[in-house]
């Protein structure tokens, strides 16, 4: 399912002066290191060819084609643009899945990341039995995707679920969540915000990493607890959140398994939780428009390339790195 | 993903076994299996050259059915039977649920390596049997190898797609209407009857809820096969060749029946109704004490009463049952590229017409295909469910109409979008009229 290889700021710093010094003097000892790297990488790099490079540059030959799965490749009609005209004119369940993805991933991922900036937060001081709650909290996202999880979300959401029972203790009559096109959106949201533990140790080994100094300097000259965390915490933080926001980001987009597991495979009730991939996934294997799922596949690939890509280029004018270059 | 059983690996059989085989071929058979084992299948390949089909080189035929773990085994046992008639015949066996069945036989076509032999139903026979997955079976059943004399008329041709036999029917079935039996008792209600018209059906299901505060019947509006049914009452149809059968106007009026029945409460809220529509067998509303019909296939109800204490009952769908068919539950059809296509059509004649295969797979795939093996297996029958549905389908049948057309290419669409259609106006997201317009587009670009 990963379409995009997540940027990973760990790769600056040493390793890539190393890399400008290689390519500044290309001595023959460099190059035979050079050529033993790509050996060791040939496990890696065959995988890559095989398993994603080839498969993916096929899937782009297809969306320009009428492939049905069934027919054999040697039979598939090439229809030009016609498959992303169709998308961009064409199909209204197309656009409709755009929107509840949209909306998934501009209410999911910021509240997901303030989730897990405000536990890793109240997690990274030095209180008993801190690291039991560290597990705890973390230990959603260890679940991830997983089916089961969704099996069981579901049925705390039913209308005779766990949840309402809890509303009902209070007085308050709830709704079948997951079976109202209102609500199973957010019912969805729900669970991916809570499974904020990844991004919430990635920002504890962040906050970790903000020199205690620069507390005490700012308390010195007078800052509370409020213009510490704006002023000190957060620009310190913002490579790390940077990161996350990235990350979670193309998370948010291909979420895929709760949503079908939620409605079944079909994107229900009436389409609410019609994800992007889910629908991608419904025309190539439920409809064999396999064809046309492709070219579906690689305009996602373009918007989240263009996403990333907006997201770096904003990234200068608010993401601080502390060894004082500006990147 | 996909609990498969291991292949069968019986080796036990020897080449001697089975029907006499010419001396010399015999000899040089024992010839080859005394040089080394693994050579034995290169010696059969050697036959298979100036022999053209020996019948009796070793075949590994693979099979790949939806079902659960009854299924699975009753195929075993008739499959192993037939192994133990043709020693030179095994099975690579592959079985899943229903869910991701179509999407892994779609795969394994793409990937060029299909199973030669594989159930399949009509909501993709057409899409297969278009794009010439499926081997035309006419050729053997004009031979006489593929033996469909005892079978009805309607559910042979129900099997064939644009004049060829594209699938044999593995069972037959109909649309059933069942009912919480106990419920109604405990109630002192009546039970519905084949022959009352929709309009009295839904009178009595709203008589029900009343009565029982349990909705009376499941709002079918999302259901195609009920819709179907209505259609062709209408003189319609689902399909019409490569078009539409119906209009908008049809699906507002189909729309609008049910609205009738939601405002006098006959129905499930739309949130249950929901649930209904997107569970399967095992949670259907009659099951889960949530609604007093659920409108199903009538093999189903020995799923249904697994998952219920409660006495059910079975009829057909409201209105003229001449409009209901002798369906195929389900299909065998054989990969047009098999290389064993005269052992899987054999499998499928056999699986149909031997006497105790067909005792063993009993009515799991829906009543024996095979009329005269149909009668042997219902007055066989000690299972209570089993000779229920038996009793009610032989009813049924009596009162069968022709066939429809097997639903074409983009069905699964029209299926989809119609559950949409239907819900937007259940969750008053829509009007009838402006669902029914929506539905209409969405189905012609489907088919188109």
């Amino acid at each position: 399912m990963a379409l995009t290889t997540a940027p990973d700021p760990t790769r600056r710093g040493p390793g890539s002066d190393r890399a400008h010094a290689a390519r500044r003097g290309p001595g023959s000892i460099r190059h035979s290191e050079g050529l033993a790297g790509y050996v060791f990488l040939s496990p890696w790099l065959i995988g890559l060819m095989g398993v994603t490079a080839v498969p993916m540059l096929l899937s782009l030959y297809l969306s320009f084609t009428n492939y049905d799965i069934l027919t054999p490749f040697s039979e598939v009609e090439w229809v030009g643009f016609a498959n992303y005209e169709r998308m961009f004119t064409a199909d209204p369940s197309y656009w409709h899945a755009v929107r509840v993805t949209l909306t998934f991933a501009l209410v999911a991922v910021p509240l997901k990341l303030a989730a897990a900036l405000g536990v890793a937060l109240l997690l990274n001081r030095a209180w008993r039995g801190v690291g039991l709650f560290r597990g705890l909290f973390y230990l959603p996202s260890l679940l991830g995707g997983s089916v089961a999880l969704a099996i069981v979300w579901v049925n705390m959401f039913n209308r005779d679920g766990a949840f309402n029972s809890l509303l009902s203790l209070v007085g308050i009559t709830g709704k079948p969540w997951v079976n109202d096109p209102d609500w199973a959106l957010q019912t969805l949201m729900v669970l991916a915000i809570w499974q904020f533990g990844a991004p919430m140790v990635i920002f504890l080994a962040g906050l970790k990493q903000v020199p205690t100094e620069l507390y005490e300097a700012a308390s010195v000259d007078g800052a509370g607890r409020f213009r510490q965390f704006r002023n000190v915490t957060l620009p310190m933080l913002s490579p790390v959140i940077f990161f996350n926001l990235v990350l979670e980001t193309i998370n948010g987009f291909q979420g895929f398994t709760a949503a079908f597991v939620l409605s079944n495979g079909t994107g229900g009730p009436v389409d609410s939780t019609l994800m992007y991939t889910l629908n991608l996934y419904i025309t190539g294997f439920t409809d064999l428009n396999m064809g046309y799922a492709s070219a579906m596949a690689w305009v996602f690939l373009l918007a989240i390339a263009v996403i990333t890509a907006i997201f770096f280029s904003t990234g200068r004018f608010w993401v601080h790195y502390s060894d004082g270059e500006d990147r | 993903m996909h609990p498969a059983t291991p292949p069968t690996t019986d080796t036990s059989v020897g080449r001697h076994h089975g029907t006499p085989v010419p001396r010399r071929r015999l000899l040089r058979g024992l010839l080859a299996a005394t040089v080394a084992a693994p050579l034995m299948f290169g010696a059969a390949a050697c036959g298979d050259d100036d022999g053209a089909a020996d019948p009796n080189a070793p075949v590994k035929l693979s099979i790949f059915w939806w079902g659960g773990d009854a299924r699975a085994k009753l195929t075993e046992d008739a499959l192993a039977l037939y192994t133990k008639k043709h020693p030179n015949v095994t099975f690579e066996k592959t079985w899943q649920a229903n869910q991701g069945y179509f999407d892994k036989l779609a795969t394994l076509t793409a990937g060029g390596n299909p199973p030669d032999l594989f159930q399949i139903d009509d909501n993709y026979l057409a899409e297969y049997a278009a794009r010439s997955t499926t081997l035309d079976l006419k050729s053997y059943q004009d031979s006489g190898k593929l033996d469909v004399t005892k079978f009805p008329k309607s559910l042979l041709e129900y099997g064939v797609v644009d004049g060829k036999l594209a699938g044999v029917a593995a069972g037959e079935n109909t649309q059933g209407l069942v009912y919480n039996k106990t419920l109604l008792t405990k109630h002192n209600l009546p039970e519905p009857t084949t022959g009352m018209t929709w309009e009295q059906h839904i009178a009595w299901a709203a008589q029900v809820s009343e009565k029982t505060g349990v909705p009376g019947t499941q709002d079918p509006s999302a259901d195609y096969k009920a819709y179907w049914i209505w259609l062709r009452q209408q003189g319609k149809d689902l399909y019409k060749g490569n078009e539409l059968g119906f209009a908008a106007e049809d699906v507002t009026a189909w729309f609008d029946l049910w609205k009738g029945a939601r405002d006098r409460k006959a129905t499930p809220s739309a949130d249950v109704i929901h649930e209904g529509n997107s569970s399967d067998v095992t949670k259907q509303l009659v099951v889960t004490g949530k609604a007093g019909t659920s409108w199903v296939w009538a093999n189903q109800m020995p799923d249904l009463k697994k998952n219920t204490k409660d006495e059910l009952g079975v009829v057909a769908y409201p209105g003229d049952p001449s409009a209901q068919w002798a369906r195929a539950s389900m299909y065998w059809s054989v990969f047009k590229g098999s290389k064993n296509k005269d052992v899987a059509v054999d499998v499928i004649d056999f699986l149909n017409n031997d006497q105790e295969a067909v005792k063993l797979l009993g009515t799991d795939r829906g009543l024996p295909s095979n009329l005269d093996l149909r009668r042997v297996v219902s007055d066989d029958t000690t299972d209570p469910a089993m000779k229920q549905s038996i009793a009610v389908e032989t009813e049924l049948a009596q009162k069968f109409g022709q066939s429809p057309q097997v639903p074409i290419k983009g069905h699964s669409k029209v299926k989809s979008e119609l559950v949409k259609a239907a819900e937007n106006v259940q969750y008053g997201r829509a009007t009838s009229a402006q669902a029914a317009a929506q539905f209409v587009e969405a189905c012609k670009s489907a088919i188109a």
